[in-house]
């Protein structure tokens, strides 16, 4: 028994280089596993910190594209034109966002915009706000260039420039416009706005058929897009409502509607002030009801004959004054 | 003997390993410092330009503009009687055109310079929106119009006045 214990014994001993090379090929001293795992640990934090940095930026450029845009709405701002148009070309493809909220005073325009990069939109969460500017458009407008056209809204005073946006990709034909909707296109010269020889696929607009993607009764004043009606009053507003998803043009006329009644009780203000100088307008009991209306708007349907009427009196009665309110 | 050599390896790239992070973490600071730099100052020549744009069209706004109050509609007339209530209403329009203060002052005919209150319009000449002095001016030259009683007359007035915008600066 001893005996083979020790032949055994003997044969591993006459194998020395075989039993240090198993060894050698299993060991790794602790320095080089501290650096391994210490090493993958920084390589994951520099990964890690760059995709969380390239994701800052695209955020970053988003919320400044946005801001930017809106900025550039600012020249839109009217005096005494009727209308007028702008355009922006933006580096990538493009998805410019419309969200409208009643919040506050004056409510809030938002705008959030989403660039394709790596054939994927980029998903951003900032939103940029202004609380001065009402952006009539579909929910989102998609495209590389964007046409902006803007109309003063007179209620009956001039209560703000609407602002329409279209992407470039869109046309929009006009069959059967009245005259003066067709001279006024045709003086804006908008590249995708059409009264004759219109393109195919352009989305159609009617003024006196049902068979359209667009219906207008202009003499009732209201849109029809589907199964939505959409009421409005002056050109200003039924621009807004052809070109607008029904819940921003209801959700962006309420946020008018609130400027308007602000304006309502400045020039309500205004008419004791002056009166005090002898210089009488008597608008006040009228300027009073229609600011009230304007409150209590809730939908383009309370644009009704009466309010209507109210602010066409007013007009009326602000043209005869001694002393003009507006 | 080889147990210290070990240690002191050991020890060695302990001390290395917290320098390179140490480095990493440094540099990182740096380029962090540089983009929120880069951010701010974008957002304030956003903020500039929109002072810039919005002091040329501010006058033809609703809130400040003639309108045909004084006759036909004129570009870049200010209603100063209009103006006047806008101040006493100005809580309101917190935030609404993303501005500091607009201050409109008469430069002819040349006053002596006073703030405009209710009590003595309008024998003034500065108009200040909100109280504070303006700061990173843009302006805009505009005519001051208002009513005035005459000899018994309703009368316009109208003044060469400019018109001032400071924004919130973000450096």
């Amino acid at each position: 028994m001893k005996s083979k214990k020790d032949n055994k014994s003997k044969i591993f001993s006459n194998r020395p280089a075989l039993k240090n090379q198993t060894k050698g090929f299993l060991q790794i001293s602790f320095a080089w596993l501290f650096a391994i795992i210490v090493g993958g640990f920084i390589l994951f934090l520099a990964i890690y910190a760059s995709t969380k940095i390239i994701n800052t930026e695209q955020t970053s450029l988003d919320a400044g594209t946005a801001k930017e845009i809106g900025v550039l709405l600012n020249p839109l701002e009217t005096g005494f034109e009727t209308g007028k148009k702008n355009s922006i070309t933006l580096p990538a493809e493009t998805r410019i966002y419309n969200r409208c909220n009643n919040n506050g005073v004056f409510g809030r325009q938002i705008i959030k915009i989403s660039q394709k990069s790596f054939d994927k939109w980029t998903d951003t969460n900032v939103n940029v706000g202004f609380s001065n500017k009402y952006i009539f458009s579909e929910n989102f407008v998609e495209g590389k260039k964007f046409f902006l056209f803007s109309k003063p809204f007179k209620f009956p005073f001039k209560v703000t420039d609407l602002i329409y946006l279209i992407s470039s990709d869109k046309n929009y034909c006009f069959v059967n416009a009245p005259d003066e909707i067709k001279s006024e296109l045709s003086d804006l010269n908008q590249e995708n706005l059409f009264t004759k020889n219109c393109p195919a696929k352009s989305v159609k607009v009617c003024f006196d058929s049902k068979d359209c993607n667009v219906s207008v009764n202009y003499g009732g004043g209201y849109v029809e897009k589907g199964n939505e009606t959409m009421y409005f009053y002056s050109d200003a507003l039924m621009y807004a409502a052809i070109f607008s998803e029904k819940e921003i043009y209801e959700c962006q006329l309420k946020r008018v509607m609130q400027r308007g009644e602000q304006l309502t009780s400045l020039y309500k203000d205004k008419a004791e002030f002056i009166s005090r100088e002898g210089c009488n307008s008597n608008l006040d009991s009228d300027l009073l009801e229609l600011g009230n209306l304007e409150n209590s708007l809730s939908g383009s349907e309370n644009l009704n004959n009466y309010m209507i009427n109210l602010a066409n009196n007013l007009k009326k009665e602000n043209d005869l004054a001694e002393c003009k309110l507006w | 003997m080889i147990q210290k050599k070990a240690q002191l390896k050991i020890q060695q790239m302990a001390f290395m390993l917290i320098a390179v992070t140490l480095f990493f973490v440094l540099v990182g600071m740096f380029v962090l410092t540089i983009y929120v730099s880069g951010l701010k100052n974008s957002a304030a020549s956003l903020d500039e330009k929109n002072a810039l744009l919005l002091v040329t069209k501010l006058a033809n706004s609703p809130e400040f503009s003639c309108g045909e109050a004084f006759g036909n509609v004129r570009t870049n007339c200010i209603d100063a009687d209009k103006v006047m209530m806008l101040k006493e209403k100005i809580s309101q329009y917190k935030r609404f055109w993303d501005i500091e203060n607009v201050e409109i002052r008469t430069i002819y005919p040349k006053s002596e310079n006073k703030e405009c209150t209710l009590e003595n319009y309008p024998n003034c000449n500065i108009l200040k929106i909100r109280e504070g002095n303006i700061t990173t001016e843009y302006s805009n030259f505009v005519s001051l119009c208002r009513k005035k009683v005459f000899n018994g007359e309703v009368e316009n007035k109208c003044e060469l006045a400019k018109l001032m915008i400071s924004y919130n600066s973000r450096k």
